[in-house]
C-alpha cells in the first residue's frame, strides 16, 4: 500500500495551541476526510504537510518525499485550496489562471476553459469583487487545471450555499473519476464527507481520536438498547470500544458503541446482560459521541 | 432512474446503487444492451466516490447482470428470459420482508395486515 | 514565469512607474529653464545656483521610487500572508529573485526618463560658457540611486514581521546604547561614525549625498 502522504508523531505548538503525536497515513488514490471541530488542528496540519510551517518534531512524506526539505518539487504535483482565499485580489479572473499557469507545467489550459464556463465566473472581474462562493469556485479551478495527483483541500465548501457546494463536489468527483488521484479534504460537514471518502480521521484539539475506513465508523458506530447490564467495573474486556453509557428506564441502559460487529452480540449473554435491540447511528451523531468519550478520558 | 443514495442508510452505497440497477433491468426501464451511464456521470450526479460505482459495476458483472468494456463503457447483458421474472420475484420477496419486519415492529398481527392488503387490493387473497 | 509576475508588478506599481517617470523626465528640463541665449555672465551663476536647488528634488525621488515600488511588490503578499507565494512550486529565494528583477524592470522607466530629459534639457538649453552639461552623469547617478534604495526597501518588506522588527530593533539599541553613552560621558559618536561609513564612499548611501548637478563647472 502507498501513501500520498505520511506523517507520524508530528508535533507542532504555536502560542498556547498544540499538536501532538499526530500519525495520519492517506492511501495514494483514495478519497481521504479530515473530520474535527474548529480550532482542533486541521488546518495547521495540513499546513505542515504542505510545508508552509516548520515541525517541532516527527517525520512528514508527501508522494514519497519529504516535507518540508522537498518542497517546491512535490509542490508542483499538489494542488492546495486553502480555507481563506489567498490570492492577488487585484488581478482579474483571466489574470490569475494566466499567473497560476505559468508555474505548472502540467498545467491543462482546456480544464481551466471548461470550468470557468461550468463555474460561470467573469473572467475579467477583479478577484476582489467575486462573491464567496465565486471565490472558492476559482481556488477549485486552480487546483483542478493544474493536474495534480494530490489535492488538500481545507474546508472548500464552508459557508457556502448548497448550490455552490454541489457544483464544487460534482467537479472533484468528475476529476477523481478522470484521473487517478488522491484527495485529502477537511470539513467539520460529516453528512457532507461521508457521501463519498473511503477513509477519515478525527481530529481534537490537536490529537487525532481515530484514522479509521469510513465504512467501518458509519457501521462500527451504533446505539445498543442493553438490559441488565452489569456496572462499568465489572464489564470486563469488551469487543467494542464503550462510548457512552446512560440509564434509559427502569433496568435499560442506552449504550453508544464504536466498532460494533453483528457477531458481538455475544458478549453479553456471557455477561449475562440482554441485547434488546441495535440501531444504527448517524454518522454526526456517532461522530459526536466518539468526541465526547475522547475528551471525557483526557480528562 | 436514479434518485438519490441514502447515505444515512446501513446498507453500503455500492450495493445501493447495484439495487437501483437489477431493480431497472427487472421492470424493464433498462434493456438489454441499454448502456448505463458512465461512472464519471453517476458518481458526480449523486456525489459519490467514483470506487463507489466502479464496486457496483462490477458487483453486477459478477453477478451476470451486465458488461463493463474499457473503454465503451458497461452495458446490460442480454438475460436469459426467466432471468428477469426472477429479479422480479426477489425484489417481491424483499417488500414482502420488510412489511413483515416493519408489521412485527409496530406489532401488527399477521391477520390486521391482510385485511389491510385486501381492502386495498379489492380484492380477497385466497 | 517572469512574465507574469512582471505583469502582477506591473498591475501594483504602474500608477508610480508613470508619474516617476513623467517627474523623472520633466524635472531636469525645468531646472534647465533659466538658459536662453540672451543672457550674460549673471546667468551662469543664476543656472547654477537653479541647478543646484532642483538638484535636491532628484535623491528624494529616487528614494520615493525605490520605496513605493518596493512597498508595491510585497504588500499583495503580506495581505494573504505569504500562502500562496510559500505554495508555489519554486524556490523562496528564486521567486524573490524574480520578484527583485521584475521591480527592476519597472524602474528602468523613471530611470530612462531621466536620461531622456536631462539629455533633452542640456541639447536644448544653451549654456554659458566656462559651463558644462552633465547629463550622462548624473542619470546614471540618478539610476544608482534609485537601484539602493529599491534593493534596501525590497530587503526590508522582503521580511517576515519579525525581519522588520530586527531591523527595527537593531537601530532602537542603536540608540540606547549612544543615548547611555552620552549620559555616561563616553565619547561615543555611533550615529556620527555610521553616517561616515555609509553615506561616505564607498559607504552605500554615498550616492544619495552631495550635490546634484545637471550643469557645473
Amino acid at each position: 500500500m502507498s501513501y500520498a502522504i505520511e506523517v507520524e508523531s508530528l508535533r507542532f505548538r504555536a502560542g498556547s495551541f498544540e499538536l501532538k503525536d499526530v500519525d495520519l497515513h492517506v492511501p495514494t488514490g483514495s478519497i481521504y476526510g479530515f473530520l474535527g471541530p474548529n480550532g482542533s488542528g486541521k488546518t495547521t496540519t495540513m499546513r505542515l504537510v504542505l510545508g508552509l510551517l516548520r515541525p517541532l518534531a516527527g517525520r512528514i512524506a508527501v508522494l514519497g518525499h519529504a516535507m518540508p526539505e522537498d518542497g517546491p518539487r512535490v509542490l508542483a504535483r499538489v494542488g492546495y485550496v486553502p480555507e481563506q482565499p489567498h490570492l492577488d485580489s487585484t488581478l482579474t479572473v483571466r489574470e490569475i489562471i494566466t499567473f497560476q499557469a505559468a508555474f505548472y507545467p502540467t498545467w491543462h489550459r482546456a480544464v481551466a476553459e471548461d470550468l470557468l464556463r461550468r463555474f460561470e465566473l467573469d473572467e475579467r472581474r477583479l478577484f476582489a469583487r467575486l462573491s464567496k462562493g465565486q471565490k472558492a469556485k476559482l481556488m477549485i479551478l486552480l487546483a483542478l487545471a493544474q493536474r495534480g495527483e494530490l489535492l488538500v483541500l481545507d474546508e472548500p465548501t464552508d459557508g457556502l450555499d448548497p448550490v455552490v457546494r454541489r457544483d464544487i463536489l460534482a467537479a472533484l468527483l468528475e476529476y477523481v473519476s478522470l484521473r487517478k488521484a488522491t484527495i485529502f479534504i477537511s470539513s467539520h460537514l460529516v453528512h457532507e464527507l461521508e457521501r463519498f471518502c473511503d477513509w477519515v480521521a478525527v481530529m481534537d484539539d490537536g490529537r487525532v481520536v481515530t484514522e479509521v475506513p469510513m465504512e467501518r465508523l458509519k457501521q462500527g458506530t451504533k446505539r445498543l438498547i442493553v438490559s441488565g447490564a452489569p456496572p462499568s467495573e465489572r464489564t470486563g474486556e469488551t469487543p467494542f470500544v464503550v462510548l457512552s453509557r446512560e440509564r434509559a428506564n427502569g433496568a435499560t441502559e442506552r449504550w453508544i458503541v464504536g466498532e460494533w460487529e453483528p457477531e458481538m452480540t455475544a458478549y453479553f449473554e456471557g455477561v449475562g446482560a440482554s441485547l434488546v435491540d441495535v440501531i444504527d447511528l448517524d454518522l454526526e451523531d456517532g461522530f459526536v459521541e466518539l468526541l465526547r468519550s475522547f475528551r471525557a478520558a483526557r480528562g | 432512474m436514479f434518485y438519490d443514495v441514502d447515505s444515512r442508510s446501513p446498507v453500503p452505497l455500492y450495493a445501493q446503487i447495484a439495487e437501483r440497477v437489477r431493480l431497472a433491468i427487472a421492470t424493464g426501464a433498462l434493456g438489454s444492451a441499454d448502456a448505463l451511464p458512465s461512472v464519471r456521470q453517476l458518481a458526480t450526479e449523486l456525489r459519490v466516490n467514483p470506487a463507489t460505482v466502479v464496486q457496483a459495476y462490477r458487483d453486477l458483472e459478477a453477478q451476470g447482470f451486465v458488461e463493463i468494456r474499457h473503454g465503451a463503457g458497461t452495458f446490460v447483458r442480454e438475460l436469459a428470459p426467466g432471468r428477469r421474472a426472477r429479479e422480479r420475484s426477489h425484489q417481491a420477496t424483499a417488500l414482502v420482508r420488510k412489511l413483515l419486519a416493519d408489521a412485527r415492529r409496530m406489532g401488527v398481527s399477521l391477520a390486521e395486515l391482510q385485511k389491510a392488503i385486501e381492502d386495498e387490493v379489492g380484492v380477497k387473497t385466497p | 514565469m517572469f512574465r507574469v509576475i512582471l505583469f502582477s508588478q506591473w498591475k501594483w506599481s504602474r500608477l508610480i512607474v508613470v508619474a516617476g517617470s513623467i517627474a523623472g523626465f520633466a524635472l531636469p528640463i525645468i531646472s534647465m529653464q533659466g538658459a536662453s541665449a540672451d543672457r550674460g555672465a549673471l546667468q551662469a551663476q543664476e543656472l547654477l545656483r537653479a541647478a543646484q536647488s532642483w538638484g535636491t528634488l532628484y535623491p528624494v525621488l529616487a528614494a520615493a521610487l525605490g520605496l513605493l515600488v518596493a512597498i508595491a511588490t510585497w504588500a499583495a503578499d503580506h495581505r494573504g500572508r505569504h500562502i500562496h507565494a510559500l505554495t508555489l512550486p519554486l524556490p523562496r529565494w528564486r521567486y524573490v529573485l524574480l520578484r527583485f528583477g521584475a521591480g527592476v524592470t519597472l524602474l528602468a522607466g523613471p530611470m530612462l526618463a531621466v536620461v531622456l530629459g536631462a539629455v533633452l534639457a542640456t541639447v536644448t538649453a544653451t549654456i554659458p560658457p566656462g559651463l558644462q552639461g552633465y547629463p550622462i552623469a548624473l542619470a546614471l547617478r540618478f539610476a544608482i540611486a534609485v537601484l539602493v534604495a529599491y534593493a534596501v526597501f525590497f530587503a526590508i518588506s522582503a521580511g517576515t514581521a519579525r525581519t522588520a522588527g530586527i531591523i527595527l530593533g537593531a537601530i532602537g539599541a542603536l540608540i540606547l546604547i549612544q543615548i547611555l553613552a552620552t549620559l555616561a560621558n563616553v565619547d561615543l559618536d555611533l550615529w556620527g561614525t555610521l553616517q561616515v561609513v555609509m553615506l561616505n564612499w564607498p559607504g552605500p548611501f554615498a550616492v544619495f549625498t552631495g550635490r546634484w548637478m545637471l550643469v557645473d563647472v
